[in-house]
């Protein structure tokens, strides 16, 4: 049970790491689907704003968490071993 | 032909990663409490994998329609290749350790220093453990990576190459691998899979890219700058 348990957690433990940040991810992506499926907007404006909003959620984050760390260094939530 | 190449590469860089984490547990057990016990743990845990991979592989690539794929995948090797680098990030910047093997092995090796009996159960669920458990980061790549059925072979390939050059450097040095230039690898395999995981997330929304596959690399350049401009931001002293 406890390995069962500790494979459930590694395996989200791939794909999340911040909730925060993967509900912002995952809003990017939805409101990137809803203008290219839902109002058939043309791709060459949107596939660059869906870039560089990943981009800036990377730099804002990776920041956020460096700030946080710096400022509590002993509680890192990154510091996992993976 | 890129494209197999692109694929083969991933694969294979993002497995050497986890292959090495999974070589320094069972160097750790074996060296500490004997070999048989961790190695059955080991050959149980990669035949386990290698069942999820042909049940994953066949299911998704026979049974899920072309854009749910992409856009399943694509998002979850996103999620998967963000995290990645955001922690290659904080590392660069020198926010957090740099992840460290030979670390790693003595503090399983100091755990493990007790009478060894005749069936070691330790040693085997141990190497078992660390084996699935990073294991399963290996299926995930390869099946995300090789998602497509024209890709597939190249990033099992991929996958089972770099297991089995890491074993066997692992069998010929006996030492954990400490030399591998982990955090340089992650950086690397974390733009690629955030570059491939945009780029298919897009194509299951419907999107088409300019210059089709070749927009990857373009896309590997936007996440490197990004990258580098945070681990600039980061190390300013401000912030500092």
């Amino acid at each position: 049970m406890r390995f069962a348990r500790g494979a459930a957690s590694e395996l989200i433990g791939l794909f999340v790491a911040d909730w925060l940040q993967t509900a912002v991810i995952v809003a990017i992506l939805a409101a990137g689907w809803y203008a290219v499926a839902g109002l058939h907007a043309s791709p060459l404006p949107v596939l660059p704003a869906l870039v560089l909003l990943l981009a800036a959620q990377l730099v804002w984050f990776t920041l956020a968490e460096a700030r946080r760390t710096r400022s509590a260094p002993k509680r890192s939530p990154s510091a996992s071993p993976s | 032909m890129y494209q197999q190449l692109f694929a083969f590469g991933a694969a294979f860089l993002g497995s050497a990663v986890e292959s090495t984490e999974a070589l320094t547990i069972v160097l750790a057990v074996g060296l500490t409490r004997g070999w048989r016990s961790p190695l059955y743990g080991t050959v149980l845990a990669l035949v386990s994998l290698a069942v999820l991979v042909v049940l994953f592989g066949q299911l998704i690539v026979q049974r899920v329609p072309d854009s749910v794929l992409k856009l399943v995948i694509g998002t979850l090797l996103l999620l998967f290749g963000l995290r990645w680098l955001h922690k290659a990030v904080l590392r660069s910047a020198g926010v957090i350790a740099l992840h460290d093997e030979e670390q790693a092995y003595e503090k399983t090796v100091s755990e493990l220093r007790v009478a060894v009996t005749r069936q070691d159960w330790v040693g085997f669920v141990i190497a078992f453990k660390g084996v699935f458990l990073e294991g399963l980061e290996v299926v995930f790549i390869v099946v995300a990576v090789g998602g497509t059925s024209l890709y597939f072979p190249w990033a099992v390939a991929g996958g089972l190459l770099a297991m089995v050059v890491v074993a066997a450097a692992g069998f010929v040095i006996r030492k954990p691998l400490a030399r591998v230039p982990e955090n340089t690898l992650k950086y690397a395999v974390g733009i690629a899979l955030t570059s491939l995981g945009t780029f298919w997330a897009a194509e299951g929304m419907g999107a088409s890219w300019p210059l089709d596959f070749v927009s990857i690399l373009f896309l590997a350049a936007a996440y490197f700058a990004a990258s580098r401009l945070a681990v600039q931001l980061i190390r300013r002293p401000a912030l500092a």
